[in-house]
C-alpha cells in the first residue's frame, strides 16, 4: 500500500537493515542459548555416567522427571523466541475502499416509476452490465441558494455510514450529464413493497407473531442508527420497505442527520411526517434526541396492530389533541419541564381530579394486546421523551419473548408487488415537512390558537348518560 | 474537536495506479509544478479556514477533500480547474456538512483577501505596519454573485469527482488516545509539549506531496507522529516495537516518519522557489507559468531536486 517514493528509499533501507540486524542478533542469542544448553546436557550426561556405578538408588530417589523436564522446557522457550523473531507480528489491517468519481446514470436502464418521496423521485431500474434490478432515486434539488442541498448531502453521508441488514443499502451515487445539480441519483436495493401500501391492500393486519418480527427488525435498525449517532427524523410505514422474504429495510434518509451528546442546539422542529411526530416537536422543542425516532416507532407499532395509522391528525393542533387523547394529558410529574417548551404556554390543560393513565388508555384501545405488549407500546408513546425506551431497551423487552414468538422471516407470506408495472394508488397521507416551509407554530404565538383544544372536555367527562368505564 | 462524533475508523485509500500518474501530468504539467500548486492550494485552504474560524478538524477534512480531487487519471486536471476554486469549494462544502456552516459570502470574502496579496508566501498581517488596502480585496455585489454561481458549479463538480465521499476519519483524537495508552502524560508538562509536536506533525502531513492522508490510515499517521515527536523530544515512550500494538508495521512506520520529517525541508524549498512570486492557482496562471516555465525550468531545475 505504501507508495514507493524516492524520499523513502534511504529510510526504508535503514529500517530494513535495522530489522535484519535485529533478527541476526536474536538468532545469535538463540543459538548461544542452545549451545549452552547442549553443553549443560552433555555435562549432566557425563556426570550421570560417572555416578551410574554406585549411586543408582540415589538417582532413582531423585525427582528424575523434573530434572529432565527443565532443560527440555528451556530449549522449548529458546525455540519459541527464535520463531517470534523470524515470523512478523500479525497486524490488523482494514479493508480500504477506493476513491473515484461517480459513474454515469447511463449504466442503468430505467424500467418504471415507483413513487415520489419527500426528497426525490424513485424508479425501478436495471444495471445494464449485470442485469441486477435496483431502485434509482433522483434527488430533488430545491433551495439552491446555498449550493448543493445540505439535506441531500446528509442523506448520502448517513446512508453511506449505515451498513445494516435492515437499512436500505446505498450502493453508489451516479450522475447525469452536465454540470448542473439536477441529475444526482442514488442507487439502492430494490424491495418489492413498502409497509404502508402493503397494509392498504391487506384484508387483515399482520399476525401478532409477524408484528413482532417486523418490530424487532425495526428496533435493530434503530439501535444501529442511534449507536452511530444518526437520527432518522422521518420514520413512517411508507419509508419502511419490505421484500418477499419477510425482511424490512428503512429507507429515505432525506431528513436524517448526525447528532451529538449533548444534542446540538437549534435543530429544526419541522421534521417527521405529522402523524408520526413526537409531542415535544409539536410543542416546539429546539433540542431533541433519538427519542423522537422512538415515538415514531411507537406509532408504527400501533399501525401494525390495526393496519391503520395510529394518530391521523389533520394539522398540528389536531395531532396534539389526538396524542393527548391516546397518551393522556401531561402533568409536571409525568413530564417535568414540558411547560417550558415554546408552544406549551398557550396550552390550557383541563384539570381532571384523577387523570387516566396512558397505559390504561392504550390497553382500552388495543384490547387484544398482552400486558407486556401494551406496556411496550405505552412506554414508546410516553409523552416525556426521557421515559421512552431506547432501541436497545426495546429489543430486550419481554414482549418479544412471550408467546406467540416472533415468526421466522422465511415463513412470512408473500404479496404481489405493487412497485412493478402497475400504477400505484396513493392515499392522501400528509407529506414530510418541506424545507423552509413554516409550521403552524412557526412565527408568532398567535398563529395558532391552542386554547380551544380541550374545550368542552370537562363537561363531557361529567356529562349525562351511562357508559362502561374503561379508563 | 467536540463537534463531530466518531463515525469512522478507516478511510478509502488511493490505489497504486492513482498515485502513479495524475490527470494534470497526462495534460503535460510537470510534477514539480503540480506539487507546488497542490501545496499552495492546501496551505490556502488552511489559512482561509483559520480566518473563517473553523475548527481544525473541519479544515483538515477540507484539505483531504481538496487533495482527493486531484488524485489519479480520473481526478481533476490543473489544465481545466484552478486550485483556488477547488479549495474554496472544498472548504465551503465541508463546513456546510459540519456544525459550523459558513455563508458563501464569508468564504468568498476571505479568498478575495488572500487573492489581493502580491506573493503567495509573504503575508501582510492586518496589524502590520503596511496592511493591505481594503479596497484591493473588496468584493462588490456583482462580483459576489458571479463568484457565488461559480462556487456552486465547482461544488457540484467537486462532489461528483469525489464520488460523494465527503467524510474523513482523522488521526487527531486517535493520537491522544494512543499517547494515553503509552502513558505519555505521566509527566504532565512533558506530555502536553509532546502533544503539541504530535499535532503539528499531523497538521503538516496534510500538505505532504506524498498525499499521506490518502495513502495511510489514521492509526498509522497517529503512531508515526507520536514516534517522531517522541524522538525529537527524546522521550522514552515504551518498550520495543510498541507501534505494533497499534497495528503499524516497522516498514510503514519508517516510511511515515521519514516523510513527516522531510516535510519541513519541502516547505522551505517551496517558499524559496516561489519567493517574491505567486504560485499559479488558476487555469490562466498555470498556462502563463507553463509558457514561462519552458525558459526558466532549465535554470531552476538544479535547485529543485528534492
Amino acid at each position: 500500500m505504501t507508495g514507493k517514493s524516492r524520499w523513502a528509499d534511504s529510510q526504508e533501507d535503514a529500517v530494513a537493515e535495522e530489522q535484519r540486524r535485529k533478527e541476526k542478533e536474536a538468532k545469535k542469542r538463540a543459538k548461544l542459548a542452545q549451545q549452552k544448553l547442549a553443553e549443560e546436557r552433555r555435562k549432566q550426561h557425563e556426570q550421570q555416567e560417572q555416578q551410574q556405578g554406585g549411586v543408582r538408588d540415589d538417582l532413582e530417589n531423585r525427582p528424575a522427571k523434573r530434572q529432565r523436564l527443565s532443560p527440555a522446557q528451556n530449549t522449548d522457550t529458546a525455540q519459541k523466541t527464535d520463531k517470534a523473531a523470524e515470523a512478523p507480528t500479525k497486524l490488523l489491517k482494514f479493508h480500504a475502499p477506493s476513491l473515484g468519481p461517480c459513474r454515469h446514470v447511463d449504466n442503468f436502464e430505467r424500467l418504471n416509476h415507483i413513487e415520489e418521496g419527500s426528497y426525490g423521485w424513485v424508479s425501478r431500474a436495471r444495471e445494464i452490465a449485470t442485469g441486477e434490478v435496483v431502485a434509482l432515486k433522483k434527488l430533488k434539488m430545491d433551495n439552491l441558494n446555498d449550493g448543493f442541498p445540505v439535506t441531500a448531502l446528509r442523506e448520502i453521508q448517513t446512508l453511506k455510514a449505515s451498513k445494516h441488514p435492515n437499512i436500505v443499502d446505498l450502493r453508489e451515487v451516479v450522475v447525469g450529464d452536465g454540470d448542473d445539480f439536477s441529475d444526482v441519483f442514488l442507487v439502492m436495493d430494490f424491495l418489492e413493497h413498502d409497509l404502508r401500501t402493503l397494509q392498504e391492500d391487506m384484508a387483515e393486519p399482520f399476525l401478532p407473531s409477524e408484528t413482532k418480527t417486523l418490530l424487532l427488525q425495526l428496533a435493530s435498525a434503530m439501535e444501529f442508527l442511534h449507536d452511530h449517532w444518526i437520527i432518522h427524523r422521518d420514520l413512517k410505514t411508507s419509508n419502511i420497505l419490505m421484500n418477499n422474504r419477510g425482511e424490512i429495510k428503512i429507507a429515505d434518509f432525506g431528513m436524517a442527520r448526525y447528532f451529538s451528546d449533548p444534542p446540538p442546539p437549534n435543530l429544526t422542529q419541522l421534521v417527521v411526517t405529522l402523524w408520526y411526530r413526537a409531542p415535544e416537536l409539536l410543542l416546539g422543542a429546539s433540542t431533541y434526541d433519538t427519542a423522537i425516532d422512538m415515538w415514531s416507532v411507537g406509532c408504527i407499532f400501533g399501525e401494525l396492530l390495526t393496519k391503520d395509522p395510529l394518530l391521523q391528525g389533520k394539522n398540528e393542533v389536531d395531532q396534539l389533541a389526538k396524542i393527548f387523547a391516546l397518551a393522556g394529558i401531561p402533568n409536571d410529574d409525568s413530564w417535568p419541564g414540558f411547560r417550558r417548551l415554546p408552544n406549551a404556554r398557550a396550552l390550557r390543560l383541563p384539570r381532571l381530579p384523577n387523570p387516566p393513565k396512558s397505559s390504561a388508555l392504550i390497553r382500552s384501545k388495543f384490547p387484544i394486546l398482552t400486558n407486556a405488549g401494551s406496556a411496550l407500546l405505552a412506554a414508546l408513546l410516553s409523552l416525556n421523551p426521557a421515559s421512552r425506551p431506547t432501541a436497545t431497551e426495546m429489543l430486550a423487552h419481554p414482549y418479544f419473548r412471550e408467546q406467540p414468538k416472533p415468526k421466522s422471516k422465511a415463513m412470512f407470506p408473500t404479496f404481489p408487488s405493487k412497485a412493478g408495472q402497475e400504477k400505484r394508488r396513493r392515499r392522501a397521507t400528509p407529506d414530510a415537512p418541506k424545507r423552509g416551509e413554516k409550521g403552524a407554530f412557526a412565527k408568532g404565538r398567535d398563529a395558532v390558537d391552542l386554547t380551544g383544544l380541550f374545550s368542552g372536555r370537562d363537561a363531557e367527562a361529567a356529562g349525562a348518560g351511562f357508559r362502561l368505564k374503561m379508563v | 474537536m467536540a463537534s463531530a462524533p466518531p463515525k469512522l475508523i478507516g478511510n478509502p485509500m488511493a490505489t497504486v495506479e492513482q498515485l502513479e500518474t495524475s490527470a494534470s501530468q497526462i495534460d503535460g504539467i510537470p510534477k514539480e509544478l503540480e506539487d507546488s500548486i497542490h501545496f499552495a492550494g492546501a496551505r490556502l485552504t488552511q489559512l482561509a479556514g483559520i480566518l473563517l474560524r473553523l475548527p481544525q478538524d473541519i479544515i483538515a477534512i477540507a484539505i483531504v477533500n481538496y487533495t482527493r480531487f486531484w488524485l489519479g487519471p480520473e481526478g481533476g486536471s490543473l489544465k481545466k480547474y484552478g486550485a483556488k476554486d477547488i479549495s474554496i469549494a472544498s472548504l465551503y462544502v465541508t463546513a456546510k456538512l459540519s456544525a459550523y456552516p459558513r455563508s458563501p459570502r464569508s468564504v468568498i470574502n476571505v479568498y478575495a483577501y488572500f487573492d489581493a496579496h502580491e506573493t503567495t508566501f509573504e503575508h501582510h498581517a492586518p496589524n502590520s505596519p503596511n496592511p493591505l488596502d481594503p479596497q484591493t480585496y473588496f468584493v462588490s455585489e456583482g462580483t459576489y454573485q458571479a463568484r457565488r454561481l461559480a462556487l456552486m458549479r465547482t461544488e457540484a463538480l467537486l462532489l461528483r469527482t469525489l464520488g460523494f465521499t465527503t467524510d474523513t476519519a482523522l488521526p487527531y483524537a486517535l493520537a491522544i488516545t494512543y499517547m494515553q495508552t503509552l502513558d505519555a502524560f505521566a509527566d504532565h508538562a512533558a506530555g502536553s509539549a509532546l502533544t503539541k509536536r504530535v499535532l503539528a506533525h499531523l497538521n503538516s502531513a496534510l500538505f505532504s506531496p506524498q498525499k499521506l492522508y490518502l495513502t495511510h490510515q489514521p492509526a498509522a499517521l497517529a503512531t508515526a507522529a507520536i514516534y517522531l515527536a517522541g524522538h525529537e523530544r527524546e522521550m522514552k515512550l515504551a518498550g520495543e516495537d510498541w507501534w505494533e500494538v497499534f497495528d503499524v508495521g516497522r516498514e510503514e512506520l519508517g516510511f511515515l516518519v521519514f516523510s513527516l520529517n522531510s516535510q519541513n525541508g519541502f516547505a522551505e524549498r517551496e517558499v524559496e522557489r516561489w519567493a517574491g512570486r505567486k504560485v499559479p492557482l488558476t487555469v490562466l496562471e498555470v498556462e502563463r507559468e507553463m509558457g514561462v516555465g519552458v525558459g526558466m525550468g532549465v535554470g531552476m531545475g538544479v535547485g529543485m531536486g528534492v
